[in-house]
């Protein structure tokens, strides 16, 4: 095994290997192998990974409708009810909850109350893999002036839950007041959310490549105007203008078509910072010295910008994507809180929140607030790795001098 | 002009506008080269000299078309084709670019991090359409790395790899992959540790010699200047105060600003008598150069003619030429 | 000539993620006052974290050996300033009994505050002047270092100064403590060759006139040669050579010396060919074992070059070199 003559597990050879792996390896390469180095940026990165997949699978992550039709008329406000496998009655290898039921009767002093059954039969075990309501995937609805465009793509459809109860329904995170399954709407929030933050940060990046980059490439004096009209946008005070078109969006539009220009807006106002930061990166790589060896060989613009700007801040566009990303969660949060982004049935954080500013929630239904730190998990994630990016994207640390 | 030589620049002069005249003032510009009248042999090894301010960067990117011509004429003649590059353009400007190149000096930022060395090299070649099909850019590369003493196995690595004697050797390779007559040194030794500056010297020098390039060395170090080139000019805030054969500019100098710069080069004899002259005071701002002389607020022979007249070069013997209007009186 | 400094077994690593790094290893010198000693080397020498030792300016992850000692002999008695452990101990050294000027002054004044009010904020913090008393002895110093105009300069900020006058501002701010020892970390290395000679003649001067010790780190022996009276030479973390400049530079024993010299391009005979020192420093994590100049070494004795540190051996009065080819027994 440990021949001393075999030469391939010689140190010096396999030393030899990783110093040519180093002097092989592109930025790109460089770059990932400092950002594995950082462990908190790689726990953000996994904590990222596993609650975006859970957004995308959560129709069949969560037992229910997120909807109004998936709501249980029997358990409104009611408190979570976590699985357990042991009680007095016994143990059991199928994991159980208890049936709650509301009645009134001269002993409560017709009061609902509800009452939780923990005898044996009241218990309703878990069952994994259970048929339930419907989810479609990948399902398009194209409607064109005129029948004969018309056209939809089926999609799939699945009706697999990952849980379910043998009777009833189980709310692990409790339930809100019209009855809806927190836990359901928690990871659909987060897929609205994710979704509302892609389509803003796609938006804002399009247009801040086009004008921070004829920003930066041209500069002189289409710069200086360039730059006028992006510190204007950026000073439009955001509140107001959600505001005024909060009030402009007319009443028709779905739930769905209000989503899509909420995310718009987010984009048209997220812009500016982006823009002005692919201006600042193409100003210095443009004048770096391999720039001008190759435009001293005759080449053209665009072989300039294909071959050696936009390679060169791929990497600090990422990390400011990366970080521009919870600012638009973040912003459509706060418009839906106070009721001027989104609306039931599409859901978010900000939706989910509009009803926590009861004192009653406050006392009372505690379980209201799961959500948030979900949230400000999800966010967090975003910065550890926006900032582990960041660091491992320093231009600094392969220059030795 | 002349069969033997390569460039022929006549009163070249290179300017840019800080701020036009009007409400803020008179017009404010750098006159980064004025009046520079040389001639460059084919073959040669040419030496560029000057402190900070001098110009001598300028000069270089001007007769590479990389910096904008103000004034004067420069005609390029390699034997195949003659360029006039006041009024280059298109297609003959392209032409030009393949004949004419640069070596940058700071080996870290002359090179793309993110190219591989064999692609760094290549540009040129693919840039310019020099090769038809990847075996021969390949094949070119090759040639150009051995020539510079670069491992094939160097090609694939990236530039972080490299030390810097390693780097600018890549540069120089770049530099020549394309085959270019004239080729501009700028600075190109003074980023490297002394025992490096040796080995890229000694292989610009080979490399000269062994394809026939001209080279314009740009430096401001008179002790480099002194080894490997044929020919020196020395540059003072924009103006050619002086140019000869290098070994009698270092015998005999004549102009007082020659003289100072070669008595205030530290010699490695700790009991040398100390002969230096001392200049005193710094360069004057070049948007605002005293008149006449350049020279004459640090020269210690100064007249009221040098503040009023400015020196033309002129011949003093042989190849050697002098901007100064007491030349013969200094003479040792 | 009163001893001024010990250091003896300065060894330093950094704390990186590769692993520990050898920056100084095992170097040790003695300085009288009034003597300038020169630390020669090439980048990856350590020549700079030696001499940030000295105060211990280097950076937190930095490591010394606990045989290290920096003896310091001020007035009230020597001190070990690897005894001084916080920055209020230090304080003390730095700036008061020991200065230190830098390669690139516009680094070390800070650019929205005036020159003046740095100097006196200096003072202020090292002796008990007043706010007054502070102002004339900065503008006294800025006249001495050969500024002209002093009191309006006083009220300047850096970057209205040129590059020579600020170097010799930032001399006149690190002497106005009239510390007992000045670093000065490649102080000429960004300055024309003229202005250069003028920073190295004020040098002499104050040091004539103050009676302090210079440390004078730089990678041109030429100015060590004109400026210094003894030098060691390091490559790759350890001193390989040491002695009075006369000495080291006019018998050189050292391969790496010789090798070093033989580099060099100098006016006194330019027909000697340029020798570099074969191959490329070493990257200090890949520390050759036994001699470190062994990987290049072009009189290497084979094994016990790459096996063994050399001893140093005395060649005479304070010459010392660290070869193998001067150790007894070794000669074949």
């Amino acid at each position: 095994m440990n021949d001393m003559t075999d030469t391939s597990n010689n140190p010096a050879s396999t030393d030899q290997k990783l110093k040519e792996a180093y002097f092989t390896a592109s930025q790109g390469q460089l770059i990932w192998q400092r950002f594995k180095k950082n462990k908190s940026a790689l726990f953000g990165a996994w904590v990222l990974i596993i609650l975006i997949l859970s957004g995308i699978f959560a129709p069949f992550l969560t037992p229910y409708d997120a909807t109004i039709s998936g709501r249980d008329k029997d358990y409104l406000n009611g408190a979570p009810q976590i699985p357990s496998f042991c009680d007095d009655n016994g143990c059991s290898l199928r994991p159980f909850i208890y049936t709650s039921e509301r009645t009134r009767s001269i002993e409560t002093s017709f009061r609902w109350v509800t009452i939780v059954n923990t005898e044996l039969e009241g218990r309703r075990y878990l069952e994994f893999f259970v048929e339930g309501s419907e989810y479609t995937y990948l399902s398009f609805d194209i409607n064109l002036p005129g029948e004969a465009l018309d056209f939809r793509i089926p999609g799939f459809t699945f009706n697999t839950h990952l849980f379910g109860v043998d009777k009833g329904m189980i709310h692990i995170f409790g339930t809100d007041s019209t009855g809806k399954d927190i836990y359901s709407r928690t990871l659909t929030a987060i897929n609205t959310s994710m979704a509302v933050g892609t389509i803003g940060v796609f938006i804002a990046f399009i247009m801040a490549l086009v004008i921070g980059g004829i920003s930066g490439y041209y500069g002189g004096f289409l710069d200086s105007s360039l730059q006028m009209i992006t510190d204007t946008v950026r000073t439009i005070p955001s509140i107001p203008l959600f505001m005024a078109l909060a009030a402009f969006i007319p009443d028709v539009w779905s739930a769905e078509t209000r989503f899509l220009f909420i995310s718009m807006v987010l984009g048209l106002i997220g812009w500016p910072t982006l823009a002005r930061r692919i201006r600042t990166h193409l100003l210095t790589e443009r004048s770096q010295e391999y720039v001008l060896a190759a435009q001293l060989c005759g080449a053209s613009s665009s072989h300039v910008i294909r071959r050696h700007l936009l390679p060169s801040f791929t990497s600090y566009i990422i990390v400011d994507l990366v970080i521009s990303f919870p600012y638009m969660v973040l912003s459509e949060t706060a418009l839906s809180f106070i009721g001027l982004g989104l609306k039931d049935p599409v859901n978010s954080l900000g939706v989910m929140l509009q009803n926590v500013t009861s004192a009653d929630v406050l006392l009372n239904y505690q379980w209201y607030f799961i959500p948030v730190i979900f949230f400000i998990t999800l966010v967090l994630a975003f910065v550890f790795v926006g900032d582990g990016l960041r660091d491992a994207a320093d231009p600094y640390s392969d220059s030795h001098k | 002009m002349s069969d033997d030589l390569l460039i022929e620049a006549r009163d070249l002069s290179v300017h840019f506008p800080i701020r036009g005249g009007g409400l803020f003032g008179p017009a404010v510009v750098v006159r980064a080269v004025e009046g520079v009248n040389l001639d460059i042999e084919k073959g040669s090894f040419f030496g560029l000299v000057g402190e900070s301010g001098s110009g001598k960067t300028t000069l270089g990117r001007a007769l590479l078309k990389a910096a904008p011509i103000s004034r004067g004429s420069v005609q390029y003649n390699d034997g195949e084709v003659q360029h006039d590059l006041t009024k280059i353009d298109g297609k003959a400007l392209k032409d030009y670019r393949s004949r004419a190149q640069l070596i940058f000096q700071d080996p870290y930022a002359a090179l793309s991090p993110r190219m591989t060395v064999r692609d760094i090299i290549a540009e040129p070649l693919e840039v310019m359409g020099l090769t038809s099909s990847r075996e021969e850019t390949d094949e070119r590369v090759r040639e150009i790395a051995a020539k510079c003493r670069l491992n094939l196995e160097h090609l694939r690595r990236f530039p972080h790899a490299f030390s810097g004697g390693q780097r600018q050797r890549i540069s120089i390779a770049r530099a020549l992959v394309s085959g270019p007559r004239f080729v501009v040194a700028d600075e190109s030794v003074a980023a490297l540790d002394v025992s490096i500056q040796a080995d890229v010297l000694n292989l610009l020098k080979e490399i000269q010699q062994e394809m026939g390039l001209t080279f314009m060395f740009i430096s401001h170090d008179l002790s480099v200047v002194a080894h490997i080139c044929d020919h020196v000019a020395v540059m003072y805030l924009g103006r050619l105060v002086e140019s000869a054969p290098t070994r009698e500019l270092f015998a005999a100098p004549r102009h007082p600003y020659t003289k100072a710069l070669l008595s205030a080069i530290p010699s490695l004899d700790p009991d040398a008598p100390n002969i230096a002259q001392k200049l005193e005071g710094e360069i004057p701002s070049p948007t605002n150069p005293p008149p006449g002389c350049k020279f004459q607020t640090r020269c210690p022979y100064a007249t009221d003619i040098c503040r009023k007249e400015e020196p033309k070069l002129e011949h003093s013997s042989g190849e050697h030429e002098v901007a100064c209007h007491y030349w013969q009186d200094l003479m040792d | 000539m009163t001893r001024l400094l010990d250091v003896e077994n300065l060894t330093l690593k950094f704390k990186t993620d590769e692993g520990l790094i050898t920056a100084v290893d095992n170097v040790s010198f003695t300085l009288e006052a009034g003597e300038v000693m020169g630390l020669v080397g090439e980048s990856g020498s350590g020549k700079s974290v030696t001499a940030k030792s000295l105060m211990k300016l280097n950076a937190s992850n930095a490591v010394y050996d606990e045989r290290t000692k920096i003896v310091l002999h001020l007035d009230d008695g020597p001190v070990d300033i690897m005894t001084l452990k916080s920055s209020k101990d230090l304080r003390v050294v730095r700036g008061g009994a020991i200065s230190m000027i830098f390669q690139e002054p516009m680094a070390s004044f800070a650019p929205a505050i005036s020159i003046g009010d740095q100097m006196v904020e200096q003072l202020q913090v090292h002796t008990d002047m007043n706010a007054k008393r502070a102002k004339e002895v900065s503008i006294e110093m800025l006249d001495r270092v050969g500024i002209s105009d002093a009191s309006t300069r006083f009220k300047q900020y850096a970057f209205e100064l040129s590059g020579g006058m600020r170097q010799r501002a930032m001399i006149a701010m690190a002497l106005s403590t009239r510390p007992k020892l000045l670093i000065a970390d490649e102080p000429t290395t960004a300055l024309d060759v003229t202005i250069q000679a003028q920073v190295i003649d004020l040098m002499k001067d104050l040091v004539t006139e103050f009676g302090m010790g210079i440390v004078f780190i730089t990678h041109d022996l030429g100015v060590i040669a004109q400026t210094a009276d003894s030098v060691a030479v390091m490559y790759l973390s350890r001193i390989v050579e040491q002695g009075t400049v006369r000495d080291v530079i006019r018998r050189p024993a050292h391969p790496y010396t010789k090798g070093l010299l033989a580099a060099l391009p100098s006016l006194d005979d330019l027909d000697r060919p340029l020798t570099p020192v074969p191959g490329d420093i070493p990257s200090p994590l890949d520390r050759p074992s036994g001699c470190v100049f062994n990987t290049r070494c072009s009189a290497n004795l084979g094994a016990v070059c790459s096996r063994d540190l050399p001893d140093f051996t005395t060649v005479a009065d304070s010459h010392r070199v660290a070869c193998h080819l001067f150790n007894e027994g070794a000669a074949k």
